[in-house]
Protein backbone atom coordinates (compact mmCIF):
# COMPACT_ATOMS: atom_id res chain seq x y z
CA UNK A 1 0.00 0.00 0.00
CA UNK A 2 1.03 3.21 1.15
CA UNK A 3 2.77 4.72 -2.65
CA UNK A 4 0.17 7.02 -3.24
CA UNK A 5 1.15 8.57 -6.19
CA UNK A 6 -2.10 11.41 -5.26
CA UNK A 7 -0.04 12.78 -2.22
CA UNK A 8 2.96 15.40 -2.74
CA UNK A 9 6.52 15.00 -1.16
CA UNK A 10 5.67 17.98 0.68
CA UNK A 11 2.33 16.61 2.39
CA UNK A 12 3.95 12.98 2.92
CA UNK A 13 7.04 14.48 4.94
CA UNK A 14 4.02 16.98 6.28
CA UNK A 15 1.90 13.76 7.36
CA UNK A 16 5.09 11.53 8.98
CA UNK A 17 6.14 15.27 11.18
CA UNK A 18 2.95 14.96 12.34
CA UNK A 19 3.36 11.23 13.20
CA UNK A 20 6.64 12.03 14.93
CA UNK A 21 5.28 14.76 16.86
CA UNK A 22 7.98 17.12 14.85
CA UNK A 23 5.08 20.03 14.47
CA UNK A 24 4.86 22.75 16.64
CA UNK A 25 1.08 23.07 17.75
CA UNK A 26 -0.57 25.46 15.73
CA UNK A 27 0.64 23.64 12.51
CA UNK A 28 -0.36 20.39 14.64
CA UNK A 29 -4.00 21.74 14.67
CA UNK A 30 -4.20 23.15 10.99
CA UNK A 31 -2.77 19.51 9.87
CA UNK A 32 -5.39 18.25 12.24
CA UNK A 33 -8.50 20.28 10.52
CA UNK A 34 -7.33 19.23 7.28
CA UNK A 35 -7.24 15.65 7.85
CA UNK A 36 -11.06 15.94 8.75
CA UNK A 37 -11.64 16.76 4.90
CA UNK A 38 -8.62 14.73 3.21
CA UNK A 39 -8.83 11.66 3.21
CA UNK A 40 -5.48 11.04 0.73
CA UNK A 41 -3.49 12.95 4.05
CA UNK A 42 -5.49 11.04 6.92
CA UNK A 43 -3.89 7.33 4.47
CA UNK A 44 -0.66 8.98 4.69
CA UNK A 45 -0.98 9.47 8.35
CA UNK A 46 -2.02 6.27 8.95
CA UNK A 47 1.23 4.69 6.28
CA UNK A 48 3.56 6.92 8.20
CA UNK A 49 2.41 5.15 11.45
CA UNK A 50 2.43 1.94 9.46
CA UNK A 51 6.17 2.51 7.93
CA UNK A 52 7.22 3.83 12.37
CA UNK A 53 5.61 0.58 13.89
CA UNK A 54 7.03 -1.45 11.35
CA UNK A 55 10.61 -0.23 12.19
CA UNK A 56 9.99 -0.79 16.16
CA UNK A 57 8.85 -4.10 15.37
CA UNK A 58 11.90 -4.80 13.45
CA UNK A 59 14.36 -3.06 16.40
CA UNK A 60 12.46 -3.23 19.66
CA UNK A 61 13.26 -6.27 21.05
CA UNK A 62 10.21 -8.03 23.69
CA UNK A 63 10.73 -7.90 26.90
CA UNK A 64 8.38 -9.49 29.18
CA UNK A 65 6.98 -6.99 31.71
CA UNK A 66 7.04 -8.24 35.93
CA UNK A 67 3.84 -10.12 36.46
CA UNK A 68 2.19 -7.12 38.66
CA UNK A 69 1.60 -4.60 35.56
CA UNK A 70 -0.98 -7.20 34.57
CA UNK A 71 -2.44 -7.39 37.83
CA UNK A 72 -2.53 -3.29 38.03
CA UNK A 73 -4.04 -3.12 34.88
CA UNK A 74 -6.59 -5.58 35.59
CA UNK A 75 -7.58 -3.95 38.84
CA UNK A 76 -7.47 -0.88 37.72
CA UNK A 77 -10.28 -1.57 34.97
CA UNK A 78 -11.73 -4.18 37.04
CA UNK A 79 -12.09 -4.42 40.87
CA UNK A 80 -13.92 -1.67 42.09
CA UNK A 81 -16.70 -2.56 39.64
CA UNK A 82 -16.65 -6.37 40.78
CA UNK A 83 -16.36 -5.66 44.28
CA UNK A 84 -18.93 -3.57 44.22
CA UNK A 85 -21.59 -5.49 42.59
CA UNK A 86 -20.67 -8.42 44.27
CA UNK A 87 -21.31 -7.14 48.12
CA UNK A 88 -22.71 -3.87 48.05
CA UNK A 89 -20.50 -0.90 49.08
CA UNK A 90 -21.55 -1.46 53.06
CA UNK A 91 -20.66 -5.19 53.68
CA UNK A 92 -17.43 -4.09 51.98
CA UNK A 93 -16.50 -1.47 53.66
CA UNK A 94 -17.57 -3.46 56.89
CA UNK A 95 -15.54 -6.49 56.08
CA UNK A 96 -12.62 -4.21 54.95
CA UNK A 97 -13.38 -2.23 58.63
CA UNK A 98 -12.31 -5.33 60.74
CA UNK A 99 -8.81 -6.26 58.88
CA UNK A 100 -7.47 -2.77 61.16
CA UNK A 101 -7.73 0.10 62.75
CA UNK A 102 -6.42 3.17 61.20
CA UNK A 103 -6.16 6.18 63.25
CA UNK A 104 -5.20 9.23 61.33
CA UNK A 105 -4.63 12.95 61.81
CA UNK A 106 -5.89 15.29 59.48
CA UNK A 107 -6.20 18.82 59.93
CA UNK A 108 -9.59 20.07 59.11
CA UNK A 109 -11.01 23.51 58.42
CA UNK A 110 -14.05 25.22 56.51
CA UNK A 111 -14.13 27.68 54.19
CA UNK A 112 -11.05 28.65 52.22
CA UNK A 113 -11.45 30.89 49.14
CA UNK A 114 -10.47 28.62 45.66
CA UNK A 115 -6.89 29.67 44.99
CA UNK A 116 -7.15 28.35 41.15
CA UNK A 117 -4.89 25.80 41.23
CA UNK A 118 -5.92 22.68 39.08
CA UNK A 119 -6.48 20.02 41.00
CA UNK A 120 -5.41 16.47 40.49
CA UNK A 121 -7.74 13.76 41.30
CA UNK A 122 -11.72 14.24 40.91
CA UNK A 123 -14.53 12.38 42.55
CA UNK A 124 -17.87 12.65 42.45
CA UNK A 125 -19.20 10.82 45.59
CA UNK A 126 -23.03 10.62 46.10
CA UNK A 127 -25.34 8.36 46.99
CA UNK A 128 -27.56 5.63 44.95
CA UNK A 129 -30.80 8.00 44.87
CA UNK A 130 -28.73 11.07 44.51
CA UNK A 131 -30.12 12.80 48.00
CA UNK A 132 -26.49 13.13 48.93
CA UNK A 133 -23.85 14.35 46.50
CA UNK A 134 -20.78 15.24 46.91
CA UNK A 135 -17.76 16.63 44.15
CA UNK A 136 -14.25 16.22 45.83
CA UNK A 137 -11.13 17.56 44.30
CA UNK A 138 -7.54 17.27 45.32
CA UNK A 139 -4.49 19.15 44.60
CA UNK A 140 -1.79 16.42 44.65
CA UNK A 141 0.71 19.12 45.47
CA UNK A 142 -0.63 20.67 48.08
CA UNK A 143 -2.61 18.03 49.36
CA UNK A 144 -5.50 20.30 49.31
CA UNK A 145 -8.44 18.32 49.38
CA UNK A 146 -11.94 20.23 48.92
CA UNK A 147 -15.35 18.40 49.28
CA UNK A 148 -17.76 20.51 48.01
CA UNK A 149 -22.03 19.45 48.90
CA UNK A 150 -23.98 19.73 46.04
CA UNK A 151 -26.62 18.17 47.49
CA UNK A 152 -28.01 16.92 50.71
CA UNK A 153 -27.25 17.44 54.43
CA UNK A 154 -25.80 16.10 57.48
CA UNK A 155 -28.79 14.85 59.83
CA UNK A 156 -29.51 16.51 63.11
CA UNK A 157 -27.21 15.16 65.61
CA UNK A 158 -24.75 12.93 63.35
CA UNK A 159 -22.06 13.37 61.25
CA UNK A 160 -20.75 12.71 58.15
CA UNK A 161 -16.73 10.82 57.61
CA UNK A 162 -15.19 10.58 54.90
CA UNK A 163 -13.01 7.87 53.96
CA UNK A 164 -10.20 6.88 51.13
CA UNK A 165 -10.49 3.35 49.98
CA UNK A 166 -7.42 2.47 47.98
CA UNK A 167 -7.83 -1.28 46.45
CA UNK A 168 -8.17 -3.83 49.61
CA UNK A 169 -6.64 -1.93 51.98
CA UNK A 170 -8.47 -0.57 54.96
CA UNK A 171 -10.23 2.48 54.78
CA UNK A 172 -8.46 5.43 56.32
CA UNK A 173 -10.30 8.45 57.53
CA UNK A 174 -10.08 11.65 55.88
CA UNK A 175 -12.16 13.21 59.02
CA UNK A 176 -15.85 14.54 59.49
CA UNK A 177 -17.03 16.65 56.61
CA UNK A 178 -18.43 19.81 57.77
CA UNK A 179 -22.29 20.87 57.85
CA UNK A 180 -20.97 23.71 55.51
CA UNK A 181 -20.77 23.65 51.56
CA UNK A 182 -17.58 23.30 51.34
CA UNK A 183 -15.20 20.87 53.40
CA UNK A 184 -11.24 21.49 53.40
CA UNK A 185 -8.89 19.13 54.31
CA UNK A 186 -5.14 18.57 54.03
CA UNK A 187 -4.29 15.14 53.14
CA UNK A 188 -0.76 14.20 54.86
CA UNK A 189 1.93 13.08 51.71
CA UNK A 190 1.81 9.29 52.05
CA UNK A 191 -1.83 9.43 51.24
CA UNK A 192 -1.32 11.46 47.99
CA UNK A 193 -0.35 9.07 45.89
CA UNK A 194 -3.01 6.35 46.79
CA UNK A 195 -6.14 8.71 45.42
CA UNK A 196 -5.30 7.13 42.01
CA UNK A 197 -7.94 4.76 41.49
CA UNK A 198 -9.37 4.46 44.59
CA UNK A 199 -13.06 4.96 46.03
CA UNK A 200 -14.07 7.97 48.26
CA UNK A 201 -17.09 7.03 50.35
CA UNK A 202 -19.07 8.99 53.63
CA UNK A 203 -20.53 7.01 56.29
CA UNK A 204 -23.08 7.61 59.09
CA UNK A 205 -21.11 8.37 62.48
CA UNK A 206 -21.61 9.71 65.50
CA UNK A 207 -20.97 13.80 66.02
CA UNK A 208 -17.96 13.46 66.80
CA UNK A 209 -16.73 10.89 63.93
CA UNK A 210 -16.39 7.58 64.26
CA UNK A 211 -15.08 6.15 68.07
CA UNK A 212 -12.93 3.07 66.34
CA UNK A 213 -10.97 4.61 63.66
CA UNK A 214 -13.21 2.49 61.26
CA UNK A 215 -16.87 3.19 59.32
CA UNK A 216 -19.29 2.65 61.70
CA UNK A 217 -22.66 3.38 60.39
CA UNK A 218 -24.34 3.34 57.04
CA UNK A 219 -22.67 4.19 54.01
CA UNK A 220 -24.43 7.41 52.70
CA UNK A 221 -22.10 7.86 49.28
CA UNK A 222 -19.58 6.96 47.30
CA UNK A 223 -17.43 7.56 44.61
CA UNK A 224 -14.80 6.45 42.32
CA UNK A 225 -11.58 9.05 42.07
CA UNK A 226 -10.15 9.07 38.48
CA UNK A 227 -7.21 11.60 37.35
CA UNK A 228 -8.00 15.21 35.74
CA UNK B 1 3.23 -15.56 19.57
CA UNK B 2 -0.49 -15.10 18.16
CA UNK B 3 -1.14 -14.52 14.65
CA UNK B 4 -2.26 -11.63 13.23
CA UNK B 5 -5.86 -13.03 12.67
CA UNK B 6 -5.96 -14.21 16.42
CA UNK B 7 -4.79 -10.75 17.44
CA UNK B 8 -7.67 -9.00 15.48
CA UNK B 9 -10.22 -12.14 16.85
CA UNK B 10 -8.88 -11.08 20.39
CA UNK B 11 -8.90 -7.05 19.89
CA UNK B 12 -12.71 -7.45 18.53
CA UNK B 13 -14.02 -9.18 21.22
CA UNK B 14 -12.15 -6.73 23.68
CA UNK B 15 -14.01 -3.90 22.23
CA UNK B 16 -17.20 -5.82 23.51
CA UNK B 17 -15.50 -5.79 27.10
CA UNK B 18 -14.12 -9.53 27.35
CA UNK B 19 -12.18 -9.62 29.97
CA UNK B 20 -10.35 -13.34 28.86
CA UNK B 21 -9.51 -12.18 26.01
CA UNK B 22 -8.09 -8.82 26.63
CA UNK B 23 -5.57 -11.08 29.21
CA UNK B 24 -5.18 -13.14 26.21
CA UNK B 25 -4.36 -10.12 24.29
CA UNK B 26 -2.19 -8.95 27.14
CA UNK B 27 -0.29 -11.74 27.39
CA UNK B 28 0.12 -11.90 23.68
CA UNK B 29 1.26 -8.42 22.90
CA UNK B 30 2.64 -6.84 26.43
CA UNK B 31 6.49 -8.08 25.93
CA UNK B 32 6.59 -5.89 22.71
CA UNK B 33 5.10 -3.15 24.26
CA UNK B 34 7.05 -3.21 27.37
CA UNK B 35 10.06 -3.13 24.78
CA UNK B 36 8.64 0.04 23.52
CA UNK B 37 8.22 1.76 26.65
CA UNK B 38 11.43 1.04 27.90
CA UNK B 39 13.14 2.01 24.62
CA UNK B 40 11.50 5.37 24.83
CA UNK B 41 11.63 6.18 28.42
CA UNK B 42 14.64 4.34 29.57
CA UNK B 43 13.28 3.97 32.83
CA UNK B 44 11.93 0.54 34.11
CA UNK B 45 9.55 1.74 36.45
CA UNK B 46 8.23 4.21 34.91
CA UNK B 47 8.24 2.04 31.31
CA UNK B 48 5.89 -0.71 33.90
CA UNK B 49 3.43 2.75 35.06
CA UNK B 50 3.10 3.66 31.24
CA UNK B 51 2.49 0.00 30.00
CA UNK B 52 0.04 -0.42 32.40
CA UNK B 53 -1.62 3.09 30.96
CA UNK B 54 -1.35 2.01 28.02
CA UNK B 55 -3.25 -1.37 28.61
CA UNK B 56 -6.31 0.74 30.29
CA UNK B 57 -6.36 2.75 26.60
CA UNK B 58 -6.25 -0.27 24.75
CA UNK B 59 -9.36 -1.70 26.73
CA UNK B 60 -11.27 1.94 26.10
CA UNK B 61 -10.23 2.22 22.78
CA UNK B 62 -10.53 -1.15 21.17
CA UNK B 63 -13.92 -0.54 19.46
CA UNK B 64 -11.98 2.07 17.38
CA UNK B 65 -9.46 -0.34 16.47
CA UNK B 66 -11.15 -1.62 13.06
CA UNK B 67 -11.25 1.83 12.14
CA UNK B 68 -8.00 2.59 11.87
CA UNK B 69 -7.33 0.13 9.09
CA UNK B 70 -4.27 -0.63 11.01
CA UNK B 71 -3.05 -4.50 11.65
CA UNK B 72 -2.63 -5.12 15.69
CA UNK B 73 1.00 -4.76 15.98
CA UNK B 74 0.75 -1.56 14.29
CA UNK B 75 -1.92 -0.15 16.25
CA UNK B 76 -0.43 -1.30 19.47
CA UNK B 77 2.98 -0.24 18.97
CA UNK B 78 1.85 3.36 17.85
CA UNK B 79 -0.81 3.62 20.70
CA UNK B 80 2.30 2.66 22.86
CA UNK B 81 4.88 4.68 21.21
CA UNK B 82 2.40 8.03 21.43
CA UNK B 83 1.55 7.38 24.97
CA UNK B 84 5.44 6.94 26.58
CA UNK B 85 6.69 9.60 24.29
CA UNK B 86 3.66 11.66 25.74
CA UNK B 87 4.98 10.98 29.53
CA UNK B 88 8.53 11.63 28.38
CA UNK B 89 7.61 14.92 27.05
CA UNK B 90 5.50 15.69 30.44
CA UNK B 91 8.54 14.57 32.28
CA UNK B 92 10.88 17.44 30.45
CA UNK B 93 8.01 19.85 30.66
CA UNK B 94 6.40 20.00 27.25
CA UNK B 95 2.79 20.04 27.32
CA UNK B 96 1.89 19.22 23.89
CA UNK B 97 -0.19 15.87 23.28
CA UNK B 98 0.94 13.02 20.76
CA UNK B 99 -2.62 11.44 21.37
CA UNK B 100 -5.26 13.36 20.47
CA UNK B 101 -8.60 11.64 19.89
CA UNK B 102 -8.26 11.89 16.11
CA UNK B 103 -10.90 10.98 13.53
CA UNK B 104 -8.95 8.50 11.56
CA UNK B 105 -11.81 6.77 9.66
CA UNK B 106 -10.07 5.52 6.13
CA UNK B 107 -11.48 2.66 3.83
CA UNK B 108 -8.19 2.86 2.27
CA UNK B 109 -6.21 0.18 3.58
CA UNK B 110 -7.95 -3.09 3.27
CA UNK B 111 -7.54 -6.81 4.62
CA UNK B 112 -3.97 -7.32 1.83
CA UNK B 113 -2.65 -3.96 3.55
CA UNK B 114 -2.79 -5.45 7.04
CA UNK B 115 -1.22 -8.71 6.01
CA UNK B 116 1.99 -7.15 4.61
CA UNK B 117 2.26 -5.52 7.85
CA UNK B 118 4.64 -8.63 9.03
CA UNK B 119 7.12 -8.15 5.70
CA UNK B 120 7.09 -4.82 6.25
CA UNK B 121 9.71 -5.03 9.22
CA UNK B 122 11.76 -6.61 7.29
CA UNK B 123 12.00 -4.32 4.97
CA UNK B 124 12.21 -1.13 6.78
CA UNK B 125 15.17 -2.75 8.51
CA UNK B 126 17.23 -3.05 5.10
CA UNK B 127 15.42 0.34 3.94
CA UNK B 128 17.23 1.87 7.00
CA UNK B 129 20.65 0.21 6.51
CA UNK B 130 20.40 2.12 2.96
CA UNK B 131 20.00 5.84 5.04
CA UNK B 132 23.39 7.17 5.88
CA UNK B 133 24.09 6.23 9.81
CA UNK B 134 23.38 9.71 11.04
CA UNK B 135 20.37 10.23 8.87
CA UNK B 136 18.70 6.79 10.34
CA UNK B 137 20.15 8.25 13.61
CA UNK B 138 18.14 11.47 13.41
CA UNK B 139 14.76 9.26 12.21
CA UNK B 140 15.09 6.80 15.32
CA UNK B 141 15.83 9.99 17.59
CA UNK B 142 12.27 11.57 16.53
CA UNK B 143 10.66 8.35 16.32
CA UNK B 144 11.63 6.83 19.75
CA UNK B 145 13.02 9.45 22.05
CA UNK B 146 10.52 12.23 21.01
CA UNK B 147 13.46 14.47 19.86
CA UNK B 148 12.44 17.79 18.33
CA UNK B 149 14.24 19.51 15.39
CA UNK B 150 15.93 21.65 17.84
CA UNK B 151 16.58 18.80 19.64
CA UNK B 152 18.31 16.61 16.52
CA UNK B 153 19.86 20.28 14.98
CA UNK B 154 22.13 20.50 18.10
CA UNK B 155 22.63 16.87 18.28
CA UNK B 156 23.67 16.94 14.58
CA UNK B 157 25.00 19.80 15.07
CA UNK B 158 23.35 21.74 11.87
CA UNK B 159 21.08 24.66 11.81
CA UNK B 160 17.36 23.85 12.25
CA UNK B 161 16.00 24.24 9.40
CA UNK B 162 18.66 22.36 7.53
CA UNK B 163 17.63 19.60 10.17
CA UNK B 164 14.05 19.75 8.60
CA UNK B 165 15.22 19.28 5.09
CA UNK B 166 17.48 16.55 5.67
CA UNK B 167 14.97 14.73 7.81
CA UNK B 168 12.30 14.83 5.25
CA UNK B 169 14.67 13.68 2.55
CA UNK B 170 15.33 10.92 4.66
CA UNK B 171 11.84 10.08 5.59
CA UNK B 172 10.86 10.33 1.86
CA UNK B 173 13.96 7.93 0.57
CA UNK B 174 13.06 5.51 3.38
CA UNK B 175 9.26 5.50 2.00
CA UNK B 176 10.20 5.30 -1.71
CA UNK B 177 12.53 2.23 -0.73
CA UNK B 178 9.85 0.75 1.05
CA UNK B 179 7.36 0.95 -2.09
CA UNK B 180 9.92 -0.46 -4.47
Amino acid sequence: MSDRPDISPDDSGLAAEYVLGLLPEAEARALRTRLEAEPVLRAEVLGWEKRFAAMAEAEVDPVPPPSAVEAQVLARLFRADETRRRMGIRRWLAGLAVAGFAALAVLIYTGGPERGIAPDFAARIAAEDETLVLAATLDVETGRLAVLREAGAVAAGRAQELWLIAGEATPVSLGVLSTDAETEVIVPQALRPLFAGAVLAVSDEPPTGSPTGAPTGDVLAFGTVSEI
Amino acid sequence: MASQADLEQLIAQVALQDRAAFRALFSATSAKLFGVCLRVLNDRAEAEDALQEIYVKVWHRAARYSVTGHSPMTWLITVARNHAIDRLRARKGRVETLDPEMPLADPAPGPEARAVAAGEAARIAACLEELEDTRAAAVRGAYFEGASYADLAARFEVPLNTMRTWLRRSLLSLKDCLSR
